[in-house]
């Protein structure tokens, strides 16, 4: 099992959760939720084996938590999650390209947006517990981080192709 | 067992990722916590990056505001210059109202202790001071105001001339400059009557008829005497200047500087004798 992948999406989650935090500073002043590390998670669900990917996924996961400022873990758990259901899509279903690309990172940051919301109603204490009404604003991050994704497709593929070991197996069968 | 292990550690490394984190979570959950040293690590990694893009954006806002919005940038720039035109034209304007202002109140007071006869403001709106000709100011009241020829005009400095011609809504005054022009004076310190004749120069007058053995000197002021039936008496005319006292003859020669300058004047009083002024104006007017 390569460690390369991990590694890469976990420098990868670093630089565009600042690139994410600087942006939006600028551009509205954090009006609108982003969540661009989680395209990182559904680029591995794409790409890495599983081991890699899970941990690559619970790396990024866990520095989400570690840039959230919360107790950590629930975002790695989710993370890893919403991997392995990116993975499993991988081979069901005919996304192509971009636009596919970009679907998955918005079906993905939603549910794990969706997760969290949950989990921490079950977890936290009764007064820190959000609302259901903040999943509207999951949806928006959701839509946004799909958006955002669309132009990173291509420069996942070709990092992606970079730490190939295999160079026939390129792409995943599913989305090639 | 190992087997097994063996067998499944990559679905067990992926629940223990799945798991381990969840429950990390789920202890700390109802009582966080401060960051972790691995947790305060991962932060500060993210800051530099975040520095940088943010810094790298904010060039690039800087630098699309400074090309691509300059052209909108140069559009406010002619508004702001236009307002600014037009501001100025505001400030000269007002400027000007002001230097109005005083001047009419200036030829107001002059009006209230120097006159006992009723008058007319006008505006000068015209100026033929030709020096082949007569030396004319155009005034925009006539016969309609009640003005006649031989009207005196004056104005807070002392005389200007007399009405020379009037029309309906205008009239032109013979400036006291005009060769045609002579008024009945007194020099004011010795009480030495003489005429000031005009010279056809805008900026002088002649002293006429002022006797060889009169007290005359340079600088004294000379004022109408009130004998020529035109002019009331003491309204300030000029100052003598260049006096010539020949070895012969009857009389002193001296040029006057005339108390009004009759290239600057704007605004004049026009002194009104009711029943001369309506003979005249039914006369004059066109």
């Amino acid at each position: 099992v390569s460690a390369r992948r991990a590694i890469a999406a976990a420098l990868l989650a670093l630089a565009l959760a600042g690139a994410q935090s600087a942006a939006l500073r600028l551009a509205g002043g954090g009006r609108w939720p982003l969540a661009l590390p989680v395209v990182v998670v559904i680029w591995l669900g794409l790409e890495a084996d599983l081991v890699e990917g899970a941990a690559g996924a619970a790396a990024v996961g866990w520095i989400l938590d570690a840039l959230a400022g919360g107790p950590v873990g629930l975002l790695a758990s989710l993370a890893v999650a919403v991997f392995l259901l990116a993975r499993r899509a991988r081979g069901a279903l005919a996304l192509q390209g971009a636009p596919g690309f970009a679907a998955q990172a918005a079906a993905g940051t939603f549910l794990l947006g969706l997760g969290a919301v949950l989990l921490t109603r079950a977890a936290a204490a009764p007064g820190s517990a959000p609302p259901l009404a903040i999943l509207r604003r999951v949806a928006l991050e959701a839509a946004l981080t799909g958006l955002a994704a669309a132009p990173l497709h291509a420069p996942l593929r070709w990092l992606g192709r970079r730490l190939e070991r295999e160079p026939e197996a390129a792409w995943p069968g599913g989305l090639s | 067992v190992l087997q097994i292990l063996k067998r499944y550690r990559d679905l067990l490394a992926v629940a223990g990722l799945l798991v381990v984190p969840l429950a990390v979570y789920v202890a700390h959950a109802r009582h966080p916590g401060e960051r972790t040293t691995f947790d305060r690590a991962i932060v500060r990694l993210a800051r530099p990056v975040e520095r940088a893009v943010g810094a790298l954006l904010a060039g690039a806002m800087e630098a699309w505001d400074g090309t691509v919005g300059l052209r909108g940038a140069h559009e406010r720039a002619r508004e702001l210059a236009a307002r600014v035109d037009g501001l100025e034209l505001d400030r000269v304007e007002l400027a000007e109202v002001r230097r109005e202002n005083e001047r009419l109140r200036g030829l107001l007071g002059f009006a209230a202790r120097s006159l006992d006869r009723p008058w007319v403001g006008a505006r000068v709106v015209g100026v033929r001071l030709d020096p082949k000709g007569l030396q004319l100011l155009t005034v925009d009241r006539g016969a309609d105001d009640g003005l006649a020829r031989m009207m005196p005009v004056v104005a807070s400095g002392g005389v200007v001339g007399r009405v020379h011609a009037v029309f309906g809504g205008s009239a032109e005054v013979l400036a006291l400059t005009d060769r045609n022009s002579s008024i009945a004076v007194r020099v004011d310190r010795t009480r030495t009557r003489a005429n000031v004749r005009g010279a056809g120069d805008p900026s002088l007058c002649r002293l006429d008829h002022a006797l060889r053995v009169d007290d005359v000197v340079e600088g004294d002021l000379v004022v109408t005497s009130g004998t020529d039936g035109v002019f009331p008496r003491g309204l300030p005319v000029g100052r003598v200047q260049g006096l010539r006292k020949g070895g012969q003859g009857l009389y002193q020669r001296a040029d006057v500087a005339p108390a009004v300058d009759v290239t600057r004047v704007e605004e004049v009083l026009v002194l009104l004798s009711a029943r001369e002024g309506a003979a005249a104006s039914r006369l004059d007017a066109p």
